[in-house]
């Protein structure tokens, strides 16, 4: 089915003019069998090479941009259905919802909450993606104002704009449709116009089916009609037929088995009836905008965050810079903890450290972002490597004492981190949870 | 012609029976088999296998147990026969899992209280029930034995056997019937590992549940995540030593920053839905025991699980 890179080079002009952005023929592609490049970007391409090269060489599910803006999102080419396989690229929009029927007061207060809230968590700023305006009200007037009152907020959030009836859109894009809002959704008997709207105005369009069936069938229908930003919204009536649908069409797409699939996934978590577990299945099982009620601090915390965590490449683990970190101001008789520069063992021990209120600096050495255990396993973490980062950090002119706590599990280097650095060596507890506890039994009783 | 998407599984997950009523030796109400899926966990077209299984956590040593689960349950917790009838009757467990964790404390050699604590749950609910004992390799082979034994007939699960400390567990599973939890560090080729040398020492395959170590959300549990879809996989494509269902217990979520610095207002709500998120995500992977510690989450995962087991599209309802 897939072409490999050199079969797609064959085809190309060979001039290298870099008009598609890559610097030769062979690098684009290069990009083109990886599908992450798109055969358009080519101008000097005859037909037929378009055709044999579109079909096996665009990215298997269609990049769809939302929004404009600092806070724009791109979602789609997805390449597999495991993250594991590689990794999973464009984390889903969750995008707050309102309805027209609210009070103005309520959905500027919605809007502003999508507009400032982030939650920091391991280094990183988390925010919900989006605001969803609802047509319940019936009324393409009353549509239109709710819309404007987002709009006067002046958040700049990617728009989501909900309506069956394609002049209450008609009547909201007055107010955003140069922002790139998604419009939801075009079914069998409207999408027609829902389609003249969406090109009129350059959106995104969700297209709405409750079989793959169907969907098929309007992706035809709405490509035919010259839309081909689309994404796929499979109406599922309970949680099962999310999981079933969005996984069928993943698959589908991913294999190339049914080109009209290939686009990202639009998912209404509260339509099921359980917002929360259609939250967490949308972000595990290939969701890619997701709309849901404002959320409280408990889901809105555990959703950013299991996004982060899915989201993150398997092959990457996330890494921090070595160096000296202080918790707290410590002074010149403060502990020095030891551990490695992966980030869950950074953040998980200072969290700990941060509770124990005992101010102190932690040495990070660089273990390529392993853990303790597999560092010391596989002998990256060593007692040169230990002395080196001590010299390196200055950690001598920060403190008076030279005593180092190193993790439970590097502990058979203890002796050779004393013999190689000159200082004298504690080893603390395997477990973070305990490092409070070691710190006031073990180094206050030392002292 | 429907569009149907075509994985080509050739295996199918091994079946575990955990409990065992009067019929069939024992005094639990209720017995279980788990595992039986044929594809995918919750795509299968008919119902094949069962819904997860929501376990409920109680230990023996509730000092040692997380505050906010003190704070909710409140006196509850120190009375181990109350407490464990309160999470079957009113919490609606599916499975209480009890932690003996007075064994953590140092130089521990009270083995006859443990036996006391097992036969406090046996006889406080009548729902199948997972052991987590020793480890402490002093203590272990007492510790499994005693456990074992108070438990004969009622087929529990004990756990937890790691690489370098399972032969205790495994002889008292085998010497009562009783199946086993066999964890490894988040690494389908480590629990691969360990259930050969467990199938090496008589183990059966029916007989082990697969831990693969769930780090919390937010700490590591996107490897975990990862490592239960790979089982999965690997199992149905066929590899028999992978083929065993999964268990998902996250215990350090309570204790995690997010979680134990929350402000108190809202640190339950927090808590269940750390907890409620994880098992979710885990069963969505294809994890069938998920363990929770917060009385709150049971019903929730409930309510999702039955969303998640429920068949689509009109065809199938006829």
């Amino acid at each position: 089915m897939a072409l490999k890179a050199l079969d797609i080079y064959k085809l190309l002009p060979k001039k290298n003019c870099k008009e598609c952005g890559d610097p030769t023929c062979l690098t684009f592609a290069m990009k083109l069998a990886g599908g992450k490049a798109d055969v358009d970007l080519c101008p000097y391409l005859d037909g037929q090479a378009k055709s044999v090269l579109g079909a096996t060489t665009r990215p298997p599910i269609r990049l769809i941009r939302v929004g404009v803006g600092e806070r724009f999102f791109k979602v789609g080419e997805e390449t597999v259905l495991y993250r594991h396989e590689k990794t999973f690229y464009h984390p889903p929009g969750i995008v707050f919802r309102v309805s027209d029927t609210q009070s103005p007061d309520e959905i500027a207060a919605v809007t502003r909450k999508v507009r400032d809230e982030t939650f920091t968590r391991v280094g990183t700023d988390l925010r919900f993606s989006g605001i969803a305006i609802e047509n319940t009200s019936g009324s393409a007037e009353t549509f239109a104002k709710a819309v404007a009152v987002v709009e006067q907020q002046q958040a700049h959030l990617p728009p989501v704009l909900i309506a069956k009836d394609p002049a209450a859109l008609s009547a909201a894009l007055v107010h955003c449709g140069s922002y790139r809002p998604l419009l939801h959704a075009a079914t069998g008997e409207n999408y027609r116009e829902m389609c003249a709207l969406a090109k009129k105005h350059g959106c995104p369009l969700v297209i709405r089916a409750s079989t793959l069936d169907g969907l098929i069938l309007l992706v035809k229908n709405c490509t035919a009609e010259g839309v081909l930003d689309l994404m796929l919204d499979p109406a599922p009536e309970n949680l099962g037929a999310f999981i079933t649908r969005s996984t069928q069409i993943r698959q589908l797409a991913i294999t190339r088995s049914v080109p009209e699939l290939g686009y990202p996934v639009y998912l209404d978590a509260s339509a099921t009836g359980m917002q929360d577990a259609a939250l967490v299945l949308g972000i595990v099982k290939y969701a890619s905008v997701i709309v849901t009620s404002p959320l409280p601090p408990g889901p809105a915390k555990a959703s950013l965050t299991l996004r982060q965590n899915i989201y993150t490449d398997p092959q990457k683990p996330i890494q921090m810079n070595p160096g000296l970190y202080r918790v707290g101001n410590p002074d010149r008789d403060a502990p020095v903890l030891m551990t490695v520069n992966f980030s869950l063992t950074f953040f998980t021990l200072q969290g700990y450290l941060e509770s124990s209120r005992i101010p102190c600096f932690m040495l990070i050495v660089d273990t390529e972002g392993l853990s303790v255990l597999t560092a010391v396993a596989a002998g990256k973490l060593n007692e040169t490597l230990v002395r080196d980062s001590l010299k390196k950090f200055g950690v001598e002119n920060e403190v008076t004492h030279r005593n180092l706590i190193i993790p439970g599990y590097a502990s058979p280097l203890s002796g050779r981190i004393e013999e190689a650095s000159g200082w004298k060596v504690m080893v603390g507890p395997r477990d973070a949870a305990e490092v409070g506890e070691f710190l006031q039994e073990e180094w206050k009783k030392k002292r | 012609m429907a569009a149907d998407a075509q994985f080509g599984w050739s295996g199918t997950i091994g079946e575990v029976t955990l409990g065992a009523t009067k019929a069939e030796g024992g005094t639990r109400r209720v017995s279980y088999r788990i595992g039986g899926g044929t594809t995918l966990p919750f795509l299968e077209k008919e119902r094949v296998s069962p819904s997860p299984l929501i376990a409920f956590e109680v230990c023996d040593y509730p000092s040692f147990w997380s505050p906010i689960i003190r704070n909710y349950c409140g006196d509850l917790v120190n009375n181990l026969a109350e407490w464990t009838k309160t999470a079957d009757t009113r919490y609606g467990a599916d499975l209480i899992r009890l932690h003996l964790n007075s064994t953590r404390q140092r130089n521990f050699t009270d083995i006859a209280a443990v036996g006391k604590a097992v036969e406090t749950v046996l006889s406080a609910s009548s729902l199948p029930l997972v052991i987590e004992g020793s480890n402490e390799p002093k203590i272990d082979s007492e510790v499994f034995q005693k456990c074992g034994e108070t438990g004969q007939g009622e087929r529990l699960l004990l756990g937890t056997a790691e690489a370098g400390h399972y032969r205790s567990i495994a002889a008292a599973a085998l010497a009562y019937n009783h199946a086993l939890i066999a964890q490894s560090p988040i690494d389908v080729n480590l629990a691969k590992q360990l259930n050969i040398l467990l199938r090496e020492i008589g183990v059966r395959r029916d007989h082990i549940i697969i831990d693969p170590y769930t780090g919390a959300l937010g700490y590591g549990f996107e490897y975990s995540y990862s490592a239960m879809e790979r089982i999965r996989f690997a199992a149905l494509k066929g590899d028999a030593d992978l083929a065993m269902p999964i268990v998902c217990s996250a215990s350090d979520t309570l204790s995690i920053k997010e979680v134990r610095e929350a402000d108190p207002a809202v640190q339950d709500a927090i808590a269940i839905s750390w907890e409620f998120y994880t098992g979710v995500a885990a069963a969505a992977a294809g994890a069938e025991i998920i363990c929770v510690r917060h009385p709150q989450t049971i019903g929730m995962l409930k309510e999702a699980f039955a969303g998640m087991k429920a068949r689509a599209g009109p065809e199938e309802v006829q």
